[in-house]
């Protein structure tokens, strides 16, 4: 899978999170008034929203690596995480919206055109920050945490931007809000792929096999690549490969390859390593699977 | 006592009430800070009598507080939660000294014409406002400067610091014959919508000579920014009474406007008939222990939905009610619900499950069921296919174009040139170079392939494949 078809998927998964996250936020919202308090109120909302959205991201890495278990599993965590995440974003994102609401644009006149929509596209960008972050906690890396913040806040503004005008200027229409979360999704997963782009420390692609033509995007300081499913480059049904062969490291600005265990041999152009520093058009061998290491 | 004597006696007190001055109340600041984590809304609320002094012991029994979230519709909150007096607040008070420039403040303060400058109204005006600026000890407050006419003009903008303002006097001159009437109310309206941008406590003090006397109604000839429009008095009170603006109004002379004086106590203020620079210095004062002398009421906000939350203050005293309506931000994340729920919502929600069920099903990896060479990256030109599949027993790849695989527009193509052989005996393939190329970044002039193999010929990278291992 290609680089591309990689952001496509993020980007669907993101639309397709924004379509499910919507009814059950309205059917929340409708019975806004039975709870206690903004606070159980935004917990509540917080959290469904965040589960529906971790699930979708959190099986992206499952479905790009074609390792079904892992959609399963990633989904379960993501839509935990999501949960915890969705919680504790709405939580500050909403006390964002009502500090900006009350505190910049306390004038009634600009208020609905310029106050709200700002103070909204900033409580949604918090929101977006703990969403985005719901991969980066799953898969435990402080780099796809760090591009999920990023990611998440930037899509997260227009987002709220979207809701907000659309509201505005089609007050009839109901679907103002999916529209803001299909925005949202399909921005959260835009900017996510894009800044993991951005701080990737390139692309390995299969050259061959069952796999060939995939692209793992190395973008966390530590990737395993074995035959396990549980691995982030995983190489099941390639011959002589072990469940854990070898393994990825960033050490500054250099990119490591190493075996994972001295029975594992791994070739780099054709010379057997024992630690390598990759550069980019380096061929490595693990197996029967041939990898090339490129920058995108 | 008799009926008949209660009767005269209940007459007379009917017709007494409506002469009985009514308080006033208002609220000088909403803070909602606490609405997220404790449901506490706080309200600053000011009572004061018809003359704008404080009304002391006050108790919570007085008050009753609604919430509405269209503004008409309003329902009275559980309980009040806490009622404190004296809330001393800390903040600063931002001012804006709104004065009269209209013709008249050139006359002396007995109304007679004069071209004495220091007998002039505005002269004294002026000395007065410098002598407010002085009297101001709190270096949290702020000042702005405006002043108006026919038209109303910003000098210091609304929370600037004190010292631009008095050396900003001096902009304030002289008005023409046509700048010379008194749009008093469209600048009290103008001045808090300035001010309505602003955060915390919020005072309009006018200092006016005269009545609101429109440019349109005297000459019926169109304002340049007003056009037609006559303002009523009630439309910086609306204004000022929805931002929490308080405005204090300092008469300058013998006239003085009809509702001044309502404009002043509506909106929490006072009017003061000050003369001299002495007394205006004292209105800082008495606007200040204004503020100290505020009730702090606490109540449990409504959870009804609403992007900004009505709440009404109904205060009584002496069978006497009176009420104030200000707003505070309530708007969620997600904003209003829909008007109704509708059984329809499932269906995109199923749509996204299926959708991602299928993406899930989604291979878009390609096995390889023959030999091919795949053109992974070109230094130059353009390759004539991506993808090549290996069918004759000798495949070249150059920069001509009768090779199989034509590499074209690429200089270092043309003098090298690779050949893929194939084997049947062994069922292998070879690659063999007319000159130096490279298999997996290794030099060579003729290597057996394997699946995965990336050659080199002449800065195009290509990668052999075969039917997958197993």
């Amino acid at each position: 899978m290609s680089t591309l078809a990689r952001r496509l998927i993020i980007c669907c998964l993101g639309v397709l999170a924004g379509i499910a996250a919507w009814p059950v936020a309205e059917v929340i919202l409708m019975y806004q008034r039975i709870f206690p308090s903004y606070l159980i109120f935004s917990i509540v909302l917080g959290a469904a929203f965040g589960f529906i959205l971790g699930a979708f991201f959190g099986s992206f890495a499952g479905i790009t690596s074609s390792v079904k278990p892992r959609i399963g599993s990633g989904a379960i965590t993501g839509a935990l995480v999501g949960l915890v995440g969705g919680a504790a974003g709405f939580f500050i994102g909403q006390g964002v919206l009502f500090l900006a609401g009350e505190l910049l644009f306390s004038s009634y006149k600009s208020f609905n055109r310029i106050g709200l929509p700002v103070a909204r596209a900033i409580g949604w960008g918090f929101l977006g920050i703990f969403v985005g972050m719901t991969e980066g906690i799953r898969a435990g890396s402080l780099k796809k945490i760090q591009v999920g913040i990023l990611g998440g806040f930037i899509g997260g503004i227009p987002g709220g931007f979207a809701l907000e005008y659309s509201r505005l200027l089609f007050p009839e229409i109901i679907y103002a809000r999916l529209a803001g979360f299909i925005i949202l999704g399909l921005l959260i997963g835009f900017f996510y792929s894009l800044v993991e782009k951005r701080l990737a420390y390139g692309v390995l692609r299969v050259l061959n096999g069952c796999f060939k033509g995939k692209e793992f995007l190395i973008a966390q300081k530590k990737l395993k690549i074995g035959k396990s499913a549980k691995n982030e480059i995983s190489l099941a049904d390639y011959a002589d490969v072990a469940d854990v062969h070898a393994v990825l490291l960033i050490k500054g600005h250099d990119l490591l390859l190493k075996p994972a265990g001295p029975k594992f041999p791994v070739l780099v152009n054709e010379d057997k390593i024992t630690e390598h520093p990759l550069k980019y058009e380096d061929v490595i061998k693990i197996g029967s699977a041939r990898l090339y290491y490129k920058l995108e | 006592m008799s009926l008949r004597k209660i009767l005269p006696l209940l007459s007379g007190l009917i017709l007494l009430t409506p002469l009985i001055p009514a308080d006033n109340i208002s609220i000088s600041q909403i803070d909602s800070s606490s609405l997220l984590t404790s449901q506490a809304i706080k309200l600053y609320l000011s009572v004061t009598d018809s003359r704008g002094s404080p009304i002391e012991g006050l108790t919570a029994e007085m008050f009753r507080v609604f919430e509405s979230a269209d503004g008409l519709n309003f329902k009275e909150v559980p309980g009040i939660e806490g009622f404190k007096t004296g809330a001393n607040i800390a903040a600063g008070i931002n001012f804006l000294l709104l004065l009269d420039n209209s013709g008249s403040m050139y006359d002396t303060i007995g109304g007679k014409p004069t071209s004495v400058q220091k007998d002039m109204r505005i002269t004294h005006a002026r000395q007065a406002t410098l002598s407010f600026v002085d009297s101001i000890t709190n270096p949290r407050d702020s000042l702005g400067l405006a002043s108006f006419n026919t038209n109303y003009s910003i000098h210091t903008p609304p929370g600037s610091k004190l010292a631009k303002t008095a050396l900003l006097l001096d902009e304030i001159v002289k008005p023409t014959k046509e700048e010379a009437y008194t749009e008093l109310y469209a600048s009290l309206l103008l001045a808090a919508e300035q001010m309505s941008g602003i955060k915390g406590r919020r005072v309009i003090i006018v200092l006016s000579d005269g009545e609101n006397f429109p440019y349109f109604l005297h000459t019926q000839r169109e304002h340049k920014n007003f056009k037609e429009r006559i303002f009523q008095h009630t439309e910086p009170i609306e204004l000022c009474q929805k931002e929490g603006i308080s405005v204090f109004a300092v008469n300058f002379g013998r006239e003085k406007d009809r509702y001044l004086e309502t404009i002043a106590l509506e909106t929490g203020g006072t009017v003061f008939d000050a003369s001299n620079e002495e007394q205006l210095s004292e209105v800082y004062q008495r606007i200040r222990n204004r503020i100290l002398t505020e009730h702090l009421l606490t109540y449990r906000a409504t959870m009804d939905p609403a992007d900004i939350q009505y709440v009404k203050v109904e205060y009584s005293r002496d069978n006497k009610k009176e009420s104030v309506t200000r707003f505070y931000f309530s708007s969620t994340i997600f904003g209003l619900p829909l008007e109704s729920l509708s059984f329809l919502l499932v269906i995109p929600f199923l749509i996204a499950l299926v959708l991602w069920w299928l993406l899930t099903k989604l291979r878009l990896e390609k096995i390889a069921r023959r030999p091919t060479l795949e053109v992974l990256h070109v230094e130059q030109g353009s390759p004539s296919t991506k993808l090549f599949n290996i069918r004759s027993k000798k495949t070249v790849i150059s920069g001509s174009e009768e090779a199989d695989l034509t590499i074209a527009g690429a200089p270092k193509m043309k003098e090298n040139r690779a050949t893929v052989i194939f084997d049947k005996k062994s069922k292998s393939y070879t690659v063999v170079g007319e000159r130096e190329i490279t298999v997996n970044n290794k030099s060579v002039k003729t290597r057996k392939l394997e699946p995965g193999d990336v050659i080199n010929v002449g800065g195009t990278t290509i990668v052999f494949d075969d039917k997958p291992p197993r």
